[in-house]
């Protein structure tokens, strides 16, 4: 017997993990922007994003880069999509799935009459083709696809993939930007070529791309939603400068600042004519301790510094009030995050009490690398400074350029370093994996930790699908994780955007993804 | 000829030792490429992956081998961070920083040629004060912050001018990078100014001013034709001098206003520890700066018949 599940069912599926997540989860991140639309949607215009930096590639296997990310998902589409909450997926390019009873087969119906932007239908070889492009993309997102055995497409409208062992992740990785479909063998050209005016199912389509100026996309006429998308076309404008974002949205020059500095979300809220956004994010920042150097291989010692963070002054001074101190290695907005996780939260009796049990009770000179230019880390580096005196550590702040200071913690030179991450799938997976998975390829998160007992929790909850399971295994990660401190979790942010007040539809799905096909802009 | 092709022949030697330098110098700060391009994902064996891929497992001197072998064959290698040619993405970058630059030294020869020519024209007088005194708050005001109340005033206030950008086709640039070249111009026409006024006065002094006022030759024509012509070369050696260092400097006006030029282009790379194309900008600043310096030198002969460089 096969166990057929609805893309109506996968939605309640997908509710029920909201419900469980959002218990206690304390509500969001204030937005004091209006993303709601005003009347009905406008067909037509150009809307132009600014963007701190340049897109790298088109190549949505092997890129990590999020302003390429931003873009590309505006051409390439997934069987299913993240949820506008982040906590679940819904049917996409697939309209529904079949599980076998072995939960090693899925069998997916293809959503009909999708095309690409060349007219050409989508089928289910081009789905095989993509599937198994990613699988293959060496030093990319392969290692999402790892449970993939096989992936077959028996007929145009049906695809199966073959696990290798019961995945519970396996919507939510197909929902990665890097399993988006593109066309079997790439519409007859190397994958060089196409990726430098690439085709999608999505609701944009290639224009051109001016590199270290701009890039844009047009209205696809093949686009599956009927009268989606409104606007004719959305351009990227890398502008580097914080001000000079901020002056091309309050001169009209652009419509969408992706970065604006957390010191001007507070005055831009009360600008004429601009939306400030904060959208709910799952980007939790994190103070990282290598246990390879001494003492940080003392659980005293990290859970000393831990209790001595004082949390909401972080939050207070770095985003200017505008997010939640961290309880949890998960953030809120991901399913199975346990807010009943209290971590260790700032008491200076109980840092100093610790301290005392610890291998160095009078204390120790180390250092902390943080990235020069980095106004948020150096202030963050000197509150810590500060607060870590009254345990008698004395902290040494080295300011390295950026490129370096990421290098050195990669090859694990350094004591202490600020760290942050943003998921780019529905489950916790993929963070926990990287975490405090020795074998996730990191050694956890680069910082050596290494607990069996939550490695065998985390190994469990990937290959159990019962929800309720996979809850209390996450509830056990999350609790020893933050009672072995192998991290400090420092704070929880949501996502800035400043927007002219022109631009309706616009949202932001806590992984990051935007539907530039439910955007319009009036008059 | 013989002059400017032993100048051109000094490209050599220069273009060398800047490969040299640059190449060494990248290689050995610390940092990586894969940390840009991998970002937090970037595990050991990731890393090791683009390593072998690009060809950075391979010994420092055999790299910079292949990057000359390279050259001399007009390749410049792909870029680490877009997996494209290296020269293609600096031949994209270049007519940006070089319309910068002559717009600004256009804007900055007509501000500084009718100054100076009123400073010059009454020596230690209000004017000549005047002139002296009020240019040098534009070398004095940084060019991020100048940009910026320019950009306020004429650009959000009143919309004359877009905020930032390059602007399409000839007329777009004209329009849109004149306030960028315009902040450049302003920290430029102080130094031509004071030069030009200096050689100005020596050139009033002599006796064949005297005798072109002898002989009744009216006051515009003796300034720009007897004046200007002779005292003129000073000034372009100090603009000369200046195109130089500003050639470096332009990435603070080309960040301020989003211009897409080289300057931009090497401090993205830098940071991106994108090899290729760290080492291709270096060797066109390097290149671009003894151009400009043997520019100036021509103009002399261009400007005064009397100077010769053939021997």
């Amino acid at each position: 017997m096969r166990v057929r599940i609805t893309s109506a069912k996968a939605l309640i599926a997908a509710s029920a993990l909201v419900v469980l997540a959002a218990c206690g989860s304390g509500g969001s991140s204030s937005s004091s922007g209006s993303a709601a639309p005003a009347g009905a949607p406008i067909r037509g215009g150009n809307l132009v994003f600014d963007a701190l930096q340049d897109a790298q590639s088109m190549n949505n296997t092997t890129v990590f880069d999020n302003n390429s990310i931003w873009i590309f998902e505006q051409i390439f589409q997934p069987l299913y999509t993240v949820t506008n909450n982040g906590k679940g997926v819904e049917p996409w390019l697939a309209t529904s799935y079949t599980m076998s009873p072995d939960k090693k087969s899925y069998t997916f119906k293809l959503r009909p009459g999708v095309k690409f932007s060349n007219g050409k239908p989508m089928t289910s070889a081009d789905v095989k083709f993509s599937i198994d492009q990613d699988r293959k993309a060496k030093g990319g997102w392969d290692f999402l696809d790892l449970a993939i055995a096989s992936v077959d497409d028996p007929s145009p409208g049906t695809v199966v993939i073959h696990l290798k062992y019961p995945w519970a992740p396996l919507l939510a990785d197909l929902s990665i930007f890097a399993n988006g479909i593109v066309p079997n063998n790439y519409d007859g050209q190397t994958e060089a070529q196409f990726y430098t005016h690439p085709i999608g199912t999505g609701p944009f389509m290639w224009d051109y791309w001016h590199k270290g100026q701009a890039l844009k996309l047009v209205r696809n006429p093949y686009y599956w939603q009927r009268g989606k998308p409104y606007l004719n076309s959305v351009t990227w404008e890398d502008v580097p400068s914080d001000n000079t974002r901020e002056l091309n949205l309050k001169g009209g020059q652009a419509q969408i600042d992706q970065t604006p500095a957390w010191s001007t979300v507070d005055s831009l809220k009360t600008t004429p004519g601009v939306t400030m956004s904060l959208f709910p994010s799952t980007q939790t920042n994190y103070l990282a301790f290598n246990e390879h150097r001494k003492p940080f291989g003392d659980v005293h010692v990290r859970r000393a510094i831990s209790f001595a963070i004082n949390r909401a002054a972080l939050v207070k001074a770095v985003l200017f009030g505008n997010g939640k101190p961290a309880n949890s290695l998960l953030p809120p907005q991901v399913p199975f995050y346990q807010a009943a996780t209290q971590g260790l939260q700032f008491d200076l009796t109980a840092a100093k009490a610790e301290m005392a049990k610890s291998s160095v009770p009078h204390g120790f000179s180390t250092e902390i690398i943080v990235p020069s230019g980095n106004s948020d880390y150096i202030t963050i580096a000197t509150i810590l400074q500060a607060e870590l005196k009254p345990l008698g550590i004395k902290l040494n702040i080295s300011e390295l350029d950026p490129n370096t200071v990421n290098n050195d913690e990669q090859h694990f030179k350094y004591d202490m370093v600020l760290t942050l991450w943003t998921m780019d799938i529905p489950d916790p997976d993929e963070l926990t994996y990287f975490a405090v998975d020795p074998q996730g390829g990191a050694s956890s998160f680069f910082t050596f930790y290494n607990n069996p007992t939550v490695v065998k929790d985390t190994v469990a909850a990937e290959k159990t699908t019962d929800p309720a399971a996979r809850q209390s295994f996450y509830n056990v990660v999350q609790a020893d994780a933050a009672a072995d401190a192998f991290m400090a979790f420092l704070y929880y942010s949501p996502y800035p955007y400043a927007s002219t007040s022109n631009v309706h539809g616009f949202f932001v799905t806590p992984l990051g993804n935007m539907h530039m096909e439910d955007v319009w802009l009036s008059k | 000829m013989t002059f400017v092709f032993q100048r051109l022949l000094m490209l050599i030697p220069v273009a060398i030792g800047v490969t040299i330098v640059v190449f060494f110098m990248i290689h050995l700060i610390p940092g990586d490429p894969a940390s840009t391009i991998l970002g937090i994902h970037a595990t050991p064996k990731a890393v090791a992956f683009l390593h072998h891929e690009w060809g950075l497992d391979r010994p420092l001197v055999s790299q910079y081998w292949l990057f000359m072998d390279r050259l001399v064959h007009g390749n410049l290698g792909q870029s680490l961070y877009y997996s494209a040619p290296a020269a293609s993405i600096i031949a994209t970058r270049i007519p940006a920083t070089l319309w910068l630059l002559v717009y600004a030294v256009i804007l900055a020869i007509a501000i500084s040629v009718p100054l100076a020519m009123i400073a010059a024209s009454r020596k230690d007088g209000v004017r000549d004060h005047v002139v002296r005194a009020v240019p040098l708050v534009g070398l004095g005001m940084p060019p991020f912050w100048l940009a910026i109340l320019l950009i306020y005033a004429f650009a959000i206030t009143v919309h004359w001018f877009p905020t930032s950008g390059y602007g399409a086709g000839f007329f777009g640039h004209l329009h849109s990078m004149f306030l960028p070249a315009l902040v450049v111009a302003i920290a430029l026409a102080p130094v031509v100014i004071r030069a030009l006024r200096a050689s100005m006065l020596n050139v009033l002094g002599a006796e064949y001013i005297t005798t072109a006022k002898s002989k009744g030759v009216p006051a515009p024509r003796l300034f720009l034709r007897h004046v200007l012509r002779n005292a003129v070369i000073p000034a372009v050696t100090v603009l000369g001098i200046n195109i130089g260092f500003l050639i470096g400097g332009t990435v603070i006006i080309e960040n301020v206003f989003a211009i897409p030029g080289i300057g931009q282009l090497m401090i993205s790379s830098i940071f991106q520890r994108d090899f290729p194309v760290v080492q291709g900008v270096t060797l066109v600043f390097g290149v671009l700066v003894v151009m400009v310096n043997l520019l100036a030198d021509l103009s002399y002969a261009a400007l005064d018949p009397r100077v010769r460089f053939d021997r």
